[in-house]
């Protein structure tokens, strides 16, 4: 069991608002998308789950192994604790450590520390690049071996729940779809429950079980299945130039 | 011979002097100008207690690293909450260190006065004699093997620990530290903390090496500085090279061409090293601070 559910928040910086009265739920096991071109929340959503911005109302909430946390007003590092985990946007490595180093900070909470054998393990078994890299500066690598380390080093803190803040970008179009491919194996693996803002819908679509459509800091329309989204006229109009 | 142990026993001091501020302006980004104040103020605490209660001095430094470390964390709180917070460090900081060494300074002057004060202990006078003229001065050779442990250690430290990785992550990216459950605000004050704490150990070791007076600091300024970005940022074992480099030239162009030339040569090869590679000895490929 591990939920999130967001309720009515607004948000922003300093005097501008971004964020109006935004709803959206992510159920236990599910892959929601939340698409949207640059510019219209997405990450500021994600950054308001994580506690690095705090929202001026509305409520943010978790459910883990039956446990309901409200997240609003906890410090990032308290929600991390907590099992929810985010690959950020620009991916923010530290640039000057090796992929491994990079890699055993994700595994900084008490928790991930005991199993961080078993878990770089399995970040090695699954992107084999890495392990190939892993004495190699994080800042040397290439955009798409940069990802898999956002990615992979997001996955070393043991997290229930995983906020992907737009993988796509600066990749080339074969590694955004292999990135996106890695991201719904990973979910299954490891049973997570996954929110991934995305401007691609083309490739985000693939592995949406439901999705949402922000736009200008609101929730346009709410896709109850892929296809719906698919279908959907807002989409096409804004997506697919139709 | 002789000219080159020196060196290297010299070398290993200046390594004890400059680790500490290699953790502080090479991690951390605070750029401690009163790192040597601080050490002076550790040599008069081992100073008082030697010629109080004839306590060996390196013995003193240790019990006094935890309150160098508190002083340490104390001092970050204010830097941060003043400055760093807002991003105003860059001038503001640089000026609050100033102020700090000024304080250490003429706090001790008014309690010592300018006299130099020099500690006792049996093993100062001691030395090694060996054949083709090298003499193991234990006044040097003490600070030396004390100074490697410390430096020795602090690298271990910083490479293998998850402490000491985040240490070396905290100034890169603050915010993605957060996201790994780890809060940089504290990394920082305690890093900072460790940083005095070695003040206080270097600080008996400089006054085995030599007498003190309370503004004698200042004239490592430039010295410490030099051995961390010859050494390269961030890298305590380039912090170790670099200090090595420095204490083997000064103390070969004093043999051979007389004191007067060695500050001049030392500065000739920092200036050197960078040309041709900006990021110091060991300094990380990509780091765009050096």
């Amino acid at each position: 069991m591990s939920k999130l559910t967001i309720n009515n928040i607004s948000a922003g910086y300093g005097s501008v608002q971004v964020l109006h009265d935004v709803t959206l739920d992510v159920q236990t096991g599910e892959t929601v998308v939340l698409l949207g071109t640059n510019g219209n929340g997405k990450s500021t959503l994600l950054k308001s789950v994580m506690g690095l911005i705090t929202p001026s109302s509305g409520a943010v909430e978790i459910e883990v192994d039956g446990q309901i946390t409200n997240l609003i007003g906890k410090g990032t590092e308290e929600i991390v604790e907590l099992g929810v985990s985010m690959v950020p946007e620009g991916r923010r490595l530290f640039p000057l450590l090796t992929v491994e180093e990079n890699l055993t900070l994700g595994a900084y909470r008490e928790a991930a520390r005991r199993k961080i054998a078993e878990t770089l393990d399995f970040c090695f078994t699954t992107f084999p690049r890495l392990k190939e890299r892993r004495k190699q500066q994080a800042g040397s690598l290439s955009g798409g071996e940069q990802q898999m380390v956002a990615v992979a080093r997001a996955l070393m803190s043991e997290p229930r729940i995983l906020l992907v803040d737009e993988p796509s970008v600066g990749l080339a179009p074969i590694l955004v779809s292999q990135m996106i491919a890695k991201i719904k194996e990973l979910k299954e693996l490891k049973n997570l429950t996954v929110l991934m803002a995305e401007q691609n819908f083309n490739q985000a679509i693939k592995i949406a079980d439901r999705g949402y459509v922000i736009v200008h800091g609101h929730i346009e329309f709410e896709g109850k299945s892929a296809s719906d989204l698919e279908n959907n006229d807002m989409i096409k109009q804004y997506y697919l130039g139709a | 011979m002789n000219a080159l142990v020196t060196g290297i026993l010299l070398g290993g001091f200046y390594a004890a002097l400059a680790i500490g501020l290699s953790i502080a302006f090479g991690l951390l980004d605070i750029v401690n100008i009163a790192h040597p104040a601080f050490i002076i103020l550790g040599a008069f605490v081992a100073f008082i207690f030697n010629s109080q209660f004839g306590l060996d001095p390196i013995l003193v430094s240790v019990i006094f690293a935890p309150v160098f470390f508190l002083i340490g964390v104390l001092i970050y709180k204010v830097y941060y909450a003043s400055f760093e917070k807002t991003g105003a460090e860059a001038l503001r900081g640089l000026a609050f260190f100033f102020g700090v060494m000024f304080i250490i300074e003429v706090l001790l002057i008014i309690y010592f006065g300018v006299d130099f004060q020099m500690v006792q202990a049996d093993y100062i006078d001691f030395k090694l004699t060996f054949g083709g003229g090298v003499d193991l001065p234990f006044r040097m050779l003490v600070p030396f093997v004390i100074a490697m442990i410390m430096t020795l250690g602090l690298q271990y430290f910083s490479s293998k620990t998850f402490f000491g990785k985040a240490m070396q992550a905290v100034a890169q990216d603050p915010v993605a530290l957060r996201l790994m459950a780890i809060d940089p605000a504290r990394i920082k004050r305690i890093a900072f903390g460790i940083s005095l704490a070695t003040c206080s150990i270097a600080g008996a070791l400089f006054v085995i090496v030599m007498p003190i007076e309370p503004s004698i600091g200042r004239l490592y300024i430039g010295i410490v500085f030099a051995i961390v970005v010859l050494g390269g940022l961030g890298s305590q074992t380039g912090t170790l090279i670099g200090a090595m480099l420095l204490g083997l030239v000064e103390s070969l162009i004093t043999t051979f061409f007389g004191p007067s030339w060695s500050p001049a040569v030392a500065f000739g090869a920092l200036i050197l090293v960078l040309a041709f590679k900006p990021t110091g000895i060991l300094g990380r490929v990509g780091d765009t601070r050096g």
